[in-house]
């Protein structure tokens, strides 16, 4: 599933894997959302994962992203979860967030 | 100037004469320090510790000027006295030990080179002060080194306590608990923030029961660093959970406006591991025969 700065996979029933690249251009959040939603939707996904591992800090722009695109997951019923939260993103996130994310977390994606 | 000239030539030429022999009675004021009862340097070091100080202070003695404490020859010495004095403390001995050493060696140079000499220095009020000021400076140099190692100790001691003093254990698979005890502070909070989240990581912890049993009171910072603390276990996707909060500090919480929603707290760390325990859909049950 080509996207343009995203890895979108298929994992299992129901369930996708996001990975995005070092090209990913947030600017580009409208367009991105709609495809991510579309192909997620398309497959029938209930779940989609975004991987942070290669994220070692998520600063408010980046957040408001992930706080986007969970909004956008919900409202067609698609629940997101980020995983491999970096300990150094958690710390700086943890910072300046006054209420608890939109979205999910968890360690991994499970077995 | 020319008086200063004239005390370094005399000087110079007195330590020309006989430095083998001052060498030897420096020595003795060595062994007196180091080599009687605590035993903090073997004899070949004593010869090596002598030579090296006469050959210094020939070198200032014999330098463009003496009396200037901003020579190389005069830094020379004071490097010797601050390494000597870190070797003495690192080995157990005493500060004051190495006071009394360069005191001791400073009266053993007048009276050597009195004995070579044949001239008696105290009359020679010029001489005396000469050595006596340089040595003050030397003292200081070895004062300086001395309380930079207590500094030293004192900071590797209090990074060790804290270590000790914030243990993470897991105390079951993906199941991590960490009792604070003592005074949370600001920079305490974060040191074990810090490396709460970088265990979580590497042992992909699902749970973390945080028992504050052992914590008596708490400020504003530290509260707000405690919630924060807890966001963060939960960003990484574990569950956090607060056991052992005093009524002293419940009541502080409150009167601080701290929200606790989302904050699953249990009243002991025993009540907490059965909530992770559950959460982890981990069932202890007695044995029955």
């Amino acid at each position: 599933m080509a996207i343009s700065g995203i890895h979108l996979t298929r994992i299992g029933k129901g369930n996708f894997l996001l990975e995005p690249r070092r090209s990913m251009n947030i600017q580009d959040q409208n367009m991105l959302m709609r495809e991510i939603v579309a192909t997620v939707q398309s497959a029938q996904g209930e779940r989609l994962y975004y991987d942070l591992d290669g994220m070692p800090i998520i600063d408010e722009v980046y957040y408001d992203w992930l706080d986007k695109l969970a909004r956008t997951c919900g409202a067609v019923n698609i629940k997101m979860v980020c995983i491999n939260m970096q300990p150094t993103a958690a710390f700086t996130l943890s910072k300046f967030l006054t209420t608890k994310p939109v979205f999910e977390t968890a360690l991994a994606v499970p077995d | 100037m020319v008086q200063k000239k004239e005390i370094r030539e005399r000087l110079a030429a007195l330590f020309s004469l006989k430095v083998g022999n001052i060498s030897g009675q420096l020595e003795e004021t060595g062994r007196e320090f180091f080599c009687a009862n605590n035993k903090l340097m073997d004899e070949d070091e004593i010869a090596d510790l002598s030579s090296e100080f006469v050959s210094l202070i020939s070198a200032l003695l014999s330098s463009k000027d003496p009396f200037q404490r901003t020579s190389p020859q005069f830094h020379a010495l004071e490097i010797f006295f601050s390494g000597l004095s870190q070797r003495m403390l690192m080995r157990g001995g005493h500060v004051e030990d190495v006071v009394r050493y360069a005191q001791q060696l400073q009266y053993s140079l007048i009276s050597a080179l009195e004995v070579d000499s044949g001239i008696t220095f105290t009359q020679s009020r010029s001489v005396l002060q000469f050595f006596s000021q340089h040595f003050d400076e030397l003292i200081m140099a070895i004062f300086r080194t001395y309380l930079s190692e207590r500094e030293n100790t004192l900071k590797a001691q209090e990074a060790e306590l804290r270590e000790t003093s914030t243990p993470i254990t897991e105390i079951w698979d993906g199941v991590l608990t960490l009792p604070i005890i003592g005074t949370l502070d600001s920079s305490r909070t974060m040191l074990v923030m810090e490396a709460l989240l970088n265990r979580i990581a590497k042992d992909h912890a699902r749970a973390v029961v945080m028992d504050l049993t052992g914590v008596k009171n708490i400020d504003s910072q530290v509260s707000h660093h405690l919630i924060q603390m807890v966001r963060a276990v939960q960003l990484m996707g574990s569950d956090a959970i607060i056991t052992g909060i005093h009524p002293e500090i419940a009541r502080a919480l409150v009167s601080l406006n701290i929200d606790l929603t989302g904050v699953t707290t249990r009243a002991s760390l025993s009540d907490g591991l059965k909530e992770a325990f559950l959460r982890m859909g981990i069932y202890v049950t007695q044995k029955t025969n």
